[in-house]
Parts: structure tokens; sequence; C-alpha cells
């Protein structure tokens, strides 16, 4: 496979503030009905500038990540929608859409634009609708037909999984039928195969995962879904093991059960991305250390590559560490993007975080929970914290953020963070291995 | 030979329709690519030729197909799965492999790779697209 050789940096980059809004069904509850997109995303936005002590007038340029803005906002320009919600009218901005990735891959596009040289300060941000769309929407409708300027309908899932197939090759994947299907279950596959461990060690290692996410998210309150597995069981009448092989939680794919799927939501979320060495002069009221972007590693394999999520995710992350010089064992936090949340183990094991082969008992043995030793996804991953596509990335980039800072109250994780690395996936399928370290200078 | 706008999609289809399966060789480094695209992403050519690839194959990895990873149309494959194949002239694809069920699979886990073979099948919309098949034993 092609490989890519990364440079340093023009100047050292930062992460100096972050917003998130919680991840929920919006149009469940009458005081989150209604809410629109300038609403979601200037929420993260401004939450993100008061983060970092600035004022919109500081910040310089606007990213705007969606990963289906017209079937989801009836937007072809969405931050062109925006701008002037969080105090940025007139400002320059622009648009892009990675699909699951956006929110990784909003990181990777504010730090080049500072480390160039052309911006000091920008902010980053992301927002989706990934349970509703807007009003009305009934079987005759179509993405151009909704009229009414907030209401939103729930998006079914059948609705949600017609619009999947737009992110697999039209002309060969999708006739060749097998690059689209194998998401869900070929890194477990893979996994059981190169690592020697059986199916039934798989389906533990899987269920773990979820019991570990729902955990994190629990303690968690920007999470979707907090109750934990222990409770859903013992309110079934049975062992949290009966319960995780039960008819509840059903077998999906040929390894993964229900619960190992993303819960698509609605969310925002954002952060301020600074030179460092302009930060005394932008954010002087900066109550946290700043975050340093020590190198981000990109890779992208089309679904007819084999093992395209094990590949992508070798070359990105072999990418920053040959630039960083770090390994595996400088990690103290790991988030993955978990929408099927075999990702979970697979990229941890290829950073090195967890041990070759050993990855699955540490995550059988809750050591990967947040109060663990080997914290991996503490706000709960995709499959308890929520899944707002694009927005998800910079959610997880939140909480790394407020996990290093020492705020995250009663989940902040029991190891004392300093260095993370974010594995970003989706799209079908691009990964981004982020490299992020508190700058204690 | 020079860089062409050229209609690799529609005459890899055409194609598939008189019986031939094609993928484009890099007159540099001899890679195949399949399915079939301009440039060699092996050595960075600008220029594939046509090839008219054996067809043989093997097999290196079996997902099953499941509620959330099948369609209902696929019920005309009869028994398959998905996998890792390596065509004989190097490339490699995800795939759908026929004659496979639960059973064939646990049968086959220690003995891959196996050797299969591609195969045109006629797709419910109109155009016929390559699966494989495993070979007898």
């Amino acid at each position: 496979m092609n490989q890519t050789k990364l440079n340093r940096y023009s100047r050292s980059v930062s992460i100096i503030g972050v917003g998130c809004t919680p991840f929920m069904y919006t149009v469940d509850n009458p005081e989150t009905n209604g809410l629109t997109e300038g609403e979601l995303f200037g929420y993260a936005a401004l939450k993100a500038m008061e983060d970092a002590g600035v004022n919109p007038q500081d910040v310089d340029y606007y990213f705007h990540g969606e990963a289906s803005p017209l079937n989801g906002s009836n937007y072809l320009t969405p931050n062109i929608q925006i701008g002037n919600w969080f105090g940025m009218k007139g400002k320059g901005s622009i648009h892009h859409s990675e699909a699951c990735c956006t929110g990784y891959l909003a990181i990777e596009q504010a730090v080049n634009a500072v480390a160039s040289g052309k911006y000091n300060c920008v902010l980053t941000g992301c927002v989706e609708f990934g349970d509703s769309v807007p009003a009305p929407f009934g079987e005759n409708d179509t993405i151009e037909t909704p009229k009414h300027p907030y209401k939103r309908d729930k998006m079914s899932m059948d609705r949600f999984l017609k619009t999947t197939s737009w992110l697999y090759d039209r002309t060969y994947t999708r006739a060749l039928m097998a690059g689209q299907e194998l998401i869900y279950d070929d890194a477990a596959e893979w996994y059981v195969r190169t690592r020697g461990i059986t199916a039934e060690q798989m389906n533990d290692t899987l269920n773990h995962m979820c019991i570990n996410n729902r955990r994190n998210a629990s303690v968690n309150p920007l999470a979707l879904e907090k109750k934990t597995y222990e409770s859903l069981a013992e309110e079934a009448g049975m062992s949290l093991d009966e319960y995780m092989n039960s008819a509840y939680n059903p077998k999906m794919g040929d390894f993964l059960r229900a619960g190992g799927v993303e819960l698509k939501c609605d969310g925002a979320a954002a952060a301020i991305v600074c030179a460092t060495e302009m930060i005394p002069e932008i954010a002087k009221n900066l109550k946290h250390k700043p975050i340093e972007v020590l190198g981000i590693g990109s890779a992208a394999c089309e679904a007819t590559t084999p093992h395209f999520e094990v590949r992508a995710t070798e070359e990105a992350v072999r990418q920053v560490y040959e630039l960083t010089g770090l390994g595996g064992d400088d990690l103290d936090l790991f988030y993955a993007n978990d929408f099927i949340i075999t990702s979970h183990l697979v990229s941890a094991e290829i950073a090195g975080y967890l041990p070759y082969g050993e990855g699955w008992k540490y995550i059988c043995d809750g050591r990967t929970a947040w109060d663990g030793d080997k914290p991996i996804n503490t706000n709960g991953g995709r499959t308890s914290f929520g899944h707002a596509h694009a927005a998800s990335g910079l959610a997880d980039m939140y909480e790394c953020c407020k996990q290093l800072w020492g705020e995250c109250g009663e989940h902040q994780v029991k190891v004392s963070p300093k260095t993370a690395m974010l594995r970003g996936y989706g799209g079908a399928q691009n990964v981004a291995a982020i490299v992020i370290r508190r700058n204690d200078g | 030979m020079s860089i062409k706008l050229e209609k690799v999609v529609a005459t890899y289809y055409e194609n598939l329709e008189e019986g031939k399966i094609l993928g484009r060789k890099c007159p540099k480094c001899g890679s195949v690519e399949f399915p079939p695209v301009y440039a060699c992403n092996a050595c960075g050519s600008y220029e594939t030729e046509w090839y008219e690839i054996s067809g043989k194959a093997k097999l290196h990895s079996i997902v099953m197909p499941a509620p959330l990873s099948s369609k209902p149309e696929y019920k005309n494959l009869g028994k398959y799965a998905y996998g890792e194949v390596e065509l004989e002239e190097g490339s490699r694809l995800n795939a759908v492999v026929r004659g496979i069920n639960k059973k064939k699979r646990n049968e086959l886990a220690g003995k891959l790779p196996v050797n299969c073979h591609a195969s045109i099948f006629q797709r419910e919309n109109g155009f016929k697209t390559v699966v494989f098949d495993l070979d007898e034993e």
C-alpha cells in the first residue's frame, strides 16, 4: 500500500478551548424538539470560545463539518447559513464532509490552517442531525421538499440505511456486494484469525466493550444512554452474561450484536485551535494549559480494499509515530470512533496502546473502562455516548481535552493523563490518527 | 501510450456481458488493477492497459452474511460468504464467494487460503458483476 512521510508543522499549534452539546434525540424531548443547526453549532462554538477565553472577533476563520448536510439539514452550503449565530458574520469559512470521520478531520484542517501561518486562531466545529430530518417528510416527500422553517421528523432506521449506500463507490463496490457489508464484521474476523482467539472469546470481548462504554456513559452528563447493562440485566431478571447473550442483545452480524452498533443521534461539538506562540496575545485569560497537536496520520482505503479499517489504521498510526517518535507506551488515553464497536479493540491494539493479542483480555477485565488503567472512550463511545455522525470526532476531542485538563469531575480518569491518541474512522473509510499532548511548558 | 479520457467502467461492464473479466495491467511494473482504474497503485505509473484476468484466485478470509450484512436481492446468490480474494495476478479485493455456509466455513477455517475462481453473475438491475466460486476439492 502507498505510504506517506509526514513533515513537522511549520509552527506549533494547540487546542485551547472546547465545547459540546449533549448528544440527544432532539425530537423526542419537548425541551429540545425544534432546535436547529445554528442553535446546536452556535452553542458548541460559543462554549469553545468561552472555554478558550476568546471573543468571536479573535477568531480568524471557521471550519464547518457535517456528514450529510443535504439529507439532514437541506443545505448545500451549511457553513454559510449559520456563521452569524456565533458572532462571526462576514468571516471566511468552509464546509467539509467526510461522514463519520468528519470531526477528526475537522482538527486536521484547522491545525493545517494555523500551522501554515495563514491564520492565528480558528474555530472548527461539526453538527449533525443523525436522528431527524427537516419536516414535513412523508412517504411522498424527497430531500428537496421540506417546507417548515424549524420542525423536524424522526429519521427511521430504514431511511438512514438507504442513505448509507451513498458512502460506497457506485461504479464497482456496490455492484460487487462485499465491501459495504464487510464493515460490520471484517475487523472481528481479522482479529480472531490473526490472534488465534475463539469466536466465543470474541463474543465476550464485544459484549464487554459495550458494557465498558455504557459504564463510561453512565457517569457522563452529556451522554445519550446512561443506563448500565448491569441495571438492564437486573431489571430483566438475568445475570449480566445472560442478558448480553439474550434476545435483548440479538446477534446482528457474523460476530456483532445489537449493542455493538452506534446509537445515531443529534449533537454538535467545536474546538478553538490557536498558534501556540500567539496564545499570550490572543487568549489572555486562558484558564488551562494548551494542548499541542503533535501530529496527525492520515490514510484512506476504499471499501473494496481487504481489511480496509486495519490497513488504513496501520498506515495512519505508522505515520504519526514516525513523525513524533512516540509509540503506544507513551499514550495515557485512547479514543476510537467505534460506531462498530470492534474498532475499539483493533485500533487500540494497532496503536500499541493495548499489547498485541492481549487487548481483548484488558477489555474483558474492565481495564479499559474510565476508571481502569488503560481507559478507552471515557465518554461512552458511539454505542453509549451516541453518534451524531460528523460531531462525534470533536465530541471525543472535547472529552479528551477535558480529561487532560483534569476537568471531568465524576468520571475523571484515575491515571494522570498527558498524552493521547484519537483514532478517527469513517466515510468508507477514512482514518486519522491524532496525537495530542498537554503542554505544561 | 498517453493519458486518455477513456470509458473504463462502461468497457468493463460491456465485456462482462460478453463473458470477459477485464482488469488493467501496468506496462511498467506488471501489477494488475482489479476492478480496472486508470493508474497503477503499485508503482504510480499514469497508464495501465486492458488485461483479461485468468479468474484463478485464492480466498484468504471468510465472513458470513447476517441481518445487518445482507440484502433481500442477494438471495439469488444461494449460499455465499464475503472475504478477501487474491487474484492469480496479485490484486486483492473484497468479494462475494459462493458455495459457503456456516458448516463449510468451519471446515475451511483451518485451511485458508483455499482456491476459488471468478464467475460472472447477473445482478437484478440489468447488469452483470463478478463473484467467486470455491474450486471443486
